[in-house]
């Protein structure tokens, strides 16, 4: 397979492209759904594929195809799309790309016991452990959809540049939603875990714990809740909150190609200008990093799908605006290197600018520290419904586990707090960060097609002061 | 078309002991030019092949696809899926397929000019409509696609059908912060209307320059037919009934009950011509047809595939997905309202072009929320009186079809990045949603 990633790039060049990169993948993967206990399916699958990125006459193309027995197709493709992509002319944006290091290396995610080992009846006695823990709880969850899947992906990079590069990348997901119902009320929660790495990952989910936490806590958020009360207060956010938060408003927004307009017409823009590195957008306690070579992390990566290395990047630090995602092209609009943040799902999509594991990082106090001098405030422990405007200045949260504090005290479970704020707003309100760390994990949507990319998001408890609470 | 591979893997698998097997054989060609600052950012192409296989053997169903199209590898795929069919236990809600053979339509959506078209000329002369009516830079995408389908099934099916389609969608900006997008989606490219929705993105986002206020409250909106199809689309996705027994769905229970006003009469057909949707046969091969499941704001039914229709003693709706019935596309009745005339009857209200992002707080009320986005505006007695900016909606599926006041006359069609389900709409009114802001 490196050989016909080798080929394509060759091939390419000789036919006129200046910069060529192939990406020959092998995926194998196996599925499982769940609906209220019932094995609906069982999938597995493996399949393999071609996407190449060329630059002809200053201009970008993408050809892909998951034909790869026959060179003469594949040539034939490879001269189509570059004829096509020369037809644009002087509409055709004039793409130059950062230089970076060639690289050759070959890195693999160490499994202690292989995904693909284990087999199909093994992973479903697994995930049925959730339908145990729901029954043996004994609260009535008349809903439940639960799936499975895992991915094990070698891929081979090469480019023009001498980058070569050959990643194996197991990667585990699993995802719920629970409907429960008492005294004809209806509560749900949709949640899920995700992680690099063998078997071990998904058996370290205590799928038992999970499960009954989950739909305990929602009962007597369902039964006991009482009515948030409203208005300016106090709120503190879990890790699960904060996770989404600095996701959607300080992960998206720092995508650089939004900065430079490139996904305008879907995923959208960002309020943020490549003018605002060095701005304060948050107390200094804020710093958030986007973090790739996390180990064993949803959204892990050595190397991004440009060859470029990847590292911990400081989206803001101590308050202040520090750096953006960038890819090659985005950091050479900014007379920058890029860092390594260029990704795509599938062999059959174009790179593009992602977060990886976008977290803000701990404290130094505790949690319960954050309630101690609270009065009357609320504790979102996590959430349901969100969601942000194409600036990614607008966004909502809305708790599904929620507690009214009284007195430095959870007193209550409240039903469905909402917190609406504006971005601005949002980071000069943290007035403490605790210490505990959490990351959950997220498929995040972007581009044309839509590409689901794996991600983890998270960070600790965090208080908001000065925000109100709907 | 690897039409004999599929024959050969059907066979072996029957003769291996599956009870039910389904075999799909998908070809399509792909191009996709990508336009951002009003230049082209890329050109993309995809050639894809893939068989994909169902089976079940007492009623343990397993789906898998072949890697590699020689009949070697289709023997390896049959031991490993046998295997794999051991190993697993049976589902209690799977029934069986339908049993063909089936008569179809003659009628196909295909348009040779689609076959290695250059969509480039199009961007271009998109492009250049948007600076003629002086909006600061465009982004969006055109999309054309030849595919074949050719499905075999072990209850006498064999179907084939071929297709083209073209997609455009722009998205005018006439400053950082104002904004028009509209689509146009088609199965014939002369029946594209490409320049006419590029127009009218650069009118909204001129329109929308010097947005300062934002409004909550209670209000009387008029969705465009791009931000409506967002909103019929979960419906469409309520009415299947995996989503039904999954908790996704807000029309659970609520079968031969009002769900909307009698404004609300909405469809799912794949019969409809020039439908992106449009498709003569579902994944089990049953003929596709016209499926009613609002009438006048009643619930008339869900959506079936033969499995689930057998559990609930009615008869398939040609919906098969082989594990989830799916629709093909919606389409809402129209009604007899000119724009102008809605527009007209408005004291306090809001014209909202475009939404995202939507998110249910509970599938299975409708609590929900979704975000204006591009041209929002303030119309007061009949007139828009000024552009709006960062507003939500925050409401309940249901209760929007319940205050569905006016529906327009006017239908278009539309598929977007927020509404995967091709959706025939017209614009409509909605009295008494709630918007919230930050």
């Amino acid at each position: 397979m490196e050989d016909l990633a080798n080929f394509s790039v060759e091939y390419a060049q000789k036919k006129g492209a200046k910069y060529a990169e192939a990406r020959v993948e092998n995926t194998s993967t196996t599925g499982i759904v769940l609906k209220n206990g019932n094995l609906e399916a069982s999938t597995f699958s493996t399949y393999d594929g071609l996407g190449m990125r060329f630059i002809v006459q200053g201009k970008l193309g993408f050809v892909s195809t998951n034909g790869l027995d026959s060179k003469a197709k594949i040539k034939r493709l490879i001269v189509e799309a570059i004829k096509k992509t020369k037809s644009s002319k002087k509409y055709g944006e004039k793409l130059t790309l950062a230089d970076d290091t060639a690289h050759q290396d070959k890195y693999e995610v160490k499994q202690k016991n292989n995904l693909l080992d284990i087999d199909i009846d093994e992973k479903i006695k697994w995930i049925m452990e959730s339908e145990k823990a729901i029954k043996s709880s004994g609260v009535n969850v008349p809903a439940r959809f639960i799936g499975y899947s895992d991915h094990m992906t070698t891929e081979h990079l090469v480019n023009s540049d001498g980058t070569a590069i050959t990643a194996t990348v197991p990667k585990v997901n699993m995802y719920y939603l629970l409907t429960i119902a008492e005294n004809n009320k209806v509560t749900q929660r949709y949640s899920g875990k995700g992680g690099s790495g063998g078997w071990e990952i998904p058996e370290s989910w205590d799928l038992n714990k999970l499960f009954t936490e989950e739909v305990v806590s929602m009962k007597t958020n369902l039964v006991k809740g009482v009515k948030t009360p409203k208005g300016i207060m106090p709120i503190v956010c879990g890790p699960e909150v904060t996770g989404i938060m600095v996701h959607e408003s300080a992960g998206h927004p720092y995508e650089a190609d939004r900065i430079f307009g490139r996904e305008a017409a879907q995923a959208g823009e960002s309020f943020i200008t490549k003018k605002m590195v060095g701005f304060n957008i948050g107390n200094e306690k804020v710093t958030v990093v986007d973090d790739p070579v996390l180990e064993n992390s949803y959204g892990y990566y050595k190397y991004d799908n440009e060859g470029v290395k990847a590292r911990r990047k400081f989206l803001i630090k101590n308050g202040m605006i520090t750096e953006f995602l960038h890819n090659r092209e985005t950091a050479h609009h900014m007379g920058l290197e890029s860092n390594g943040s260029s990704r795509a799902t599938d062999y059959d999509k174009e790179s593009i600018v992602r977060m990886s594991n976008t977290f803000m990082l701990p404290g130094k106090v505790s949690e319960d520290d954050l309630f101690k001098d609270v009065k009357k405030g609320v504790f979102i422990k996590n959430f349901m419904e969100w969601n942000i405007d194409d600036k990614r200045l607008n966004q909502k949260y809305t708790g599904a586990e929620a507690y009214l504090i009284e007195n430095g005290e959870l007193t209550k479970p409240v039903i469905n707090p909402v917190l609406e704020v504006s971005t601005t707003k949002l980071y000069h309100a943290v007035d403490e960060v605790a210490n505990n760390l959490e990351l959950f994990s997220g498929n995040c949507g972007k581009g044309e097609p839509m590409q689901g990319i794996p991600v983890f998001m998270g960070g600790p408890s965090i208080l908001l002061k000065g925000l109100r609470i709907k | 078309m690897n039409k004999d591979l599929a024959v050969y893997l059907l066979e072996k698998a029957q003769k291996k002991g599956a009870d039910d097997v389904v075999v799909q054989v998908v070809k399509s060609k792909k191009s996709q030019s990508k336009f951002a600052n009003s230049k082209i950012s890329a050109v993309k192409t995809w050639d894809s092949s893939d068989i994909v296989l169902f089976l079940a053997k007492d009623k343990k169903v397993l789906m898998t696809s072949l890697k590699k199209f020689t009949k070697s590898d289709a023997i390896a795929l049959l031991d490993r899926s046998f295997n794999f069919l051991k190993k697993i236990q049976p589902s209690t809600s799977y029934r069986g397929l339908a049993k063909g053979p089936f008569s179809y339509s003659k009628h196909e959506e295909y348009d040779q000019s689609i076959e290695g078209m250059n969509g480039n000329d199009i961007v271009k002369e998109g492009i250049d409509i948007c600076k003629e009516n002086k909006v600061r830079r465009t982004a969006g995408v055109f999309e054309d696609t030849v595919g074949e389908n050719y499905l075999l099934t072990s209850n006498n099916v064999e179907a084939y059908e071929r297709g083209t389609s073209v997609y455009y969608s722009v998205r005018a900006l006439a400053d950082k912060n104002s904004s028009g997008h509209t689509v146009a989606v088609s199965r014939n490219l002369n029946k594209l209307g490409f320049r006419d929705v590029a127009k009218r993105a650069c009118d909204i986002a001129k329109q929308s320059l010097g947005a300062k206020k934002r409004v909550s409250g209670k209000f009387d909106v008029i969705f465009e037919p791009l931000a409506w199809a967002n909103v019929l689309n979960t419906v469409g996705e309520s009415a299947s009934i995996f989503s039904v027994e999954a908790g996704l769905s807000f029309l659970e229970g609520k079968e031969g009950k009002e769900v909307g006003n009698d404004n609300v009469t909405l469809m799912d057909d794949a019969t409809m011509k020039n439908s992106f949707g449009y498709s003569i046969f579902d994944s089990e091969g049953v003929p596709t047809q016209n499926n009613l499941l609002i009438d006048k704001g009643i619930l008339k039914g869900f959506l079936h595939n033969t499995s689930s229709a057998e559990r609930y003693n009615v008869k398939t709706t040609a919906n098969a997905g082989l594990i989830s019935p799916d629709p093909h596309a919606l389409m809402m009745k129209e009604g007899k309202y000119s724009k102008d005339k809605m527009f007209a009857g408005i004291k306090n209200g809001i014209w909202i072009t475009n939404v995202w992002y939507t998110r249910f707080q509970n599938y299975s009320t409708g609590d929900f929320s979704t975000i204006p986005r591009d041209g929002i505006f303030l119309i007061e007695n009949g007139k828009i009186v000024r552009p709006l900016k960062e507003i939500r909606i925050t409401d309940n599926v249901l209760q929007l079809l319940k205050n569905v006041t006016q529906v327009g006359k006017d239908q278009e069609q539309i598929y977007s990045w927020e509404s995967g389900i091709p959706t025939f709409t017209p614009p409509v009114i909605v009295k008494d949603v709630n918007i919230t802001t930050h």
